[in-house]
């Protein structure tokens, strides 16, 4: 639990060390007219001394009582680190490239190079999930996807 | 209009054909959200929001309604034959469940499992139609410093019950404070915590939050400890229980119903607390307590019950008092302000259709889940072998599109997958996401009432403590920050840990 803790309450302090100062600078405001920074001002005074209650706990109690554990399992770190980019660039290239070929684009990395799939699996796979949310999402539900390149073909 | 007449009313808009066909795919997509692990119910509402944004608000609410409830008779389903509950409130189910099922009785604790949700998911719905109008007329006469109590206390019950450390959730809860002031203030008009990025102006979205914290965070942690099932393969059979199952299981499934009313009222309460705290009873009063862990039917019927009628009754403080009582409510009360409608005392009267026509629903779509669940198990069997190299490319195109429709801009998306390494990381240091939820959605609402009272009362705090409805709330939230550190608070996971 220390090093978790440890991390995390140093996060969390200096989240609530910004947020006072932000709040201070909105304005606090009076008792007769609280201010915009008013609630959130006294609202990370508590979330900071929770924070220091936390790492202080961390820092004085059970040491050396838990087996120290690695807090994230690396086996498959790279794994999600490539999903998460692939995920990101969906997102920035969606309105540019279009649906249709972001997503053909996205199954075909999770499956083809993530998941090491056979080809012809990757690719039957791709173009069905594309065509049938394509035809849900868009069709049916009118979603508005952006087209992008596709943009010409007006279907 | 009486109670009776209203429900009257309420068949005349559930029974619409268009609003059948809209209950009718909210029950199905939620038993098979409720059967797929790794999607749970505040995220399949979130997910599929979007999908109801051509609907009238009445089809919208009722379809999002049967999803939750579909949702927690889906999950036990994944809890008796795979071990894995399809979610939170279906972890009790696969003590006793899944042993039955290895004793070759899968088929009697699927059976009784979705008899014992129906009996629960109906009484809680009656209940519900008769507590409720009592409750909104109660709930008129709240002025600001009352909203901003019970608001209070809401948070405080779901920091109280949550699963880890209760400080952490506390600290959650005031992460999810501060969020929800991100944006522009209503009263004085000045922006606050947008840090000059023009996605923030608007605040942060709540549906982009919840997808990322449940949806993409559970694809995140899944895919480091990639998921082995082992699927029963043996044939179900004997769907029906039998007279020794039901006499085994009835009462089981009665005090569950009453448990689970109550839990689920009760802001931070919820069907995941009423399903551990209605085993714990089982086992109490069982005449063969050893049974317990071994397969034993009443452990399966009791908590099932118990999370259904908790899931009908957690609308209550919703629909009546406008304060979602859980992550999921919270999800729901995001849902309909999306449709121009603001829950509270007045919802009854302003918009009737929706308050009868979804709660009438909730009856019908209980009688279609019994006719839906029990023949169509096989199917979801087959739906559970689906690998999970195809399924989780879905779930995560799926956040996608749903997060791009709510406005059709990338920053939505973008949010979510922010919150999605949040919430990796959140579980990673062992923090509980849903008091940030809740927080984040009862901020708003939470800062203008105390703003609103301390104006009323001309800055005097006193104004919290001279009413008694407000110092009743008050006196509770208290107690429920003060009784844990006096007294050991008696925590989920203890309860998890000897079962």
């Amino acid at each position: 639990m220390g090093k978790v803790d440890r991390i995390s309450g140093i996060f969390w302090l200096c989240f609530a060390v910004l947020m006072i100062i932000q709040s201070y600078r909105l304005g606090l405001g009076t008792l007769h007219k609280p201010g915009p920074g008013f609630l959130f001002f006294w609202v990370n005074i508590a979330l900071g001394i929770m924070s220091l209650v936390v790492l202080i706990r961390a820092w004085v109690g059970k040491k050396g009582e838990e087996p120290q554990r690695a807090i994230f399992g690396r086996q498959n770190i790279p794994k999600i680190i490539f999903v998460l980019i692939s995920l990101f660039l969906y997102a920035l290239l969606m309105e540019t490239v279009g649906f249709i070929p972001v997503t053909l684009l996205l199954f075909i990395f999770l499956l083809g190079i993530i998941e090491k799939k056979k080809w012809y699996y990757t690719a039957f796979v791709s173009v069905v999930v594309t065509v049938i949310s394509y035809l849900i999402f868009e069709v049916w539900l009118q979603s508005q996807l952006p087209k992008g390149l596709l943009d010409f073909l007006r279907f | 209009m009486d109670i009776f007449q209203s429900v009257l009313y309420g068949f005349q808009v559930a029974l619409q054909p268009l609003n059948l066909v809209y209950c009718f795919f909210g029950v199905l997509i939620g038993t098979l959200v409720g059967v797929l692990p790794g999607l749970g119910p505040a995220a399949a509402i979130a997910l599929l929001l979007p999908t109801t944004f051509k609907a009238t608000p009445v089809s919208g609410v009722i379809m999002l309604a049967g999803i939750y409830y579909g949702a927690m008779y889906g999950g036990s389903t994944t809890s008796i034959l795979v071990n894995i509950p399809g979610e939170a409130a279906s972890v009790v189910t696969c003590i006793d469940g899944y042993q039955m099922a290895r004793r070759g009785r899968a088929g009697p604790a699927l059976g009784i499992s979705a008899f014992g949700s129906f009996i629960a998911g109906t009484i809680a719905v009656f209940a519900l139609t008769l507590v409720g109008p009592l409750l909104a007329g109660i709930a008129l006469r709240f002025g600001p410093p009352e909203f901003f109590a019970l608001m209070l206390v809401g948070i405080m019950v779901l920091t109280f019950l949550s699963s880890g450390s209760m400080l952490k959730a506390l600290m959650m809860a005031a992460v999810g404070l501060t969020l929800g002031g991100a944006g522009m203030d209503s009263i004085s008009g000045k922006y606050r915590f947008t840090f000059n990025i023009q996605a923030l102006l608007d605040g942060v979205g709540l549906v982009p939050t919840v997808m990322g914290l449940f949806g993409i965070a559970e694809v995140i942690e899944n895919l480091e400890t990639e998921i082995k099932r082992e699927i029963l393969t043996a044939k179900i059979k004997n769907l029906l229980p039998n007279l020794k199952d039901w006499a085994e299981s009835i009462w089981a499934i009665i005090r569950g119903t009453i448990l689970g009313f109550f839990l689920g009222i009760i802001p931070g309460g919820g069907a995941i607390v009423a399903s551990f705290a209605s085993y714990a009873i089982e086992k109490k009063v069982s005449k063969h307590p050893e049974e317990f862990g071994k397969g034993a039917i009443a452990g399966v019927a009791g908590p099932e019950a118990a999370n259904n009628a908790a899931a009908g009754s957690s609308f209550i403080p919703l629909l009546t008092l406008g304060i979602p009582s859980n992550a999921v409510m919270a999800i729901f009360l995001g849902a309909l302000m999306i449709h121009g409608l603001q829950p509270g005392p007045l919802l009854m009267t302003r918009a009737p259709d929706i308050f009868w026509g979804t709660i009438v629903s909730m009856y019908i779509g209980n009688g279609m889940l019994l006719v839906l669940n029990l023949p169509l198990i096989p199917l979801w069997v087959m739906v559970l072998r689906v690998p999970y190299y195809l399924l989780y490319p879905l779930i995560l195109l799926f956040c996608m599109i749903g997060a791009y429709s709510i406005g059709n801009n990338t920053a939505d998306v973008i949010i979510m997958l922010i919150f999605g390494i949040v919430g990796y990381l959140l579980r990673k240091f062992r923090y509980d996401a849903p008091p940030l939820v809740l927080a984040l959605v009862l901020g708003g609402e939470l800062e203008s009432s105390l703003r609103q009272s301390l104006m009323l009362s001309r800055g005097d705090f006193s104004i919290f403590v001279t009413r008694p409805i407000t110092l009743g709330f008050l006196i509770v939230a208290f107690l429920l920050l003060v009784v844990p550190i006096i007294t050991q608070r008696k925590k989920l996971s203890t309860l998890e840990a000897s079962p």
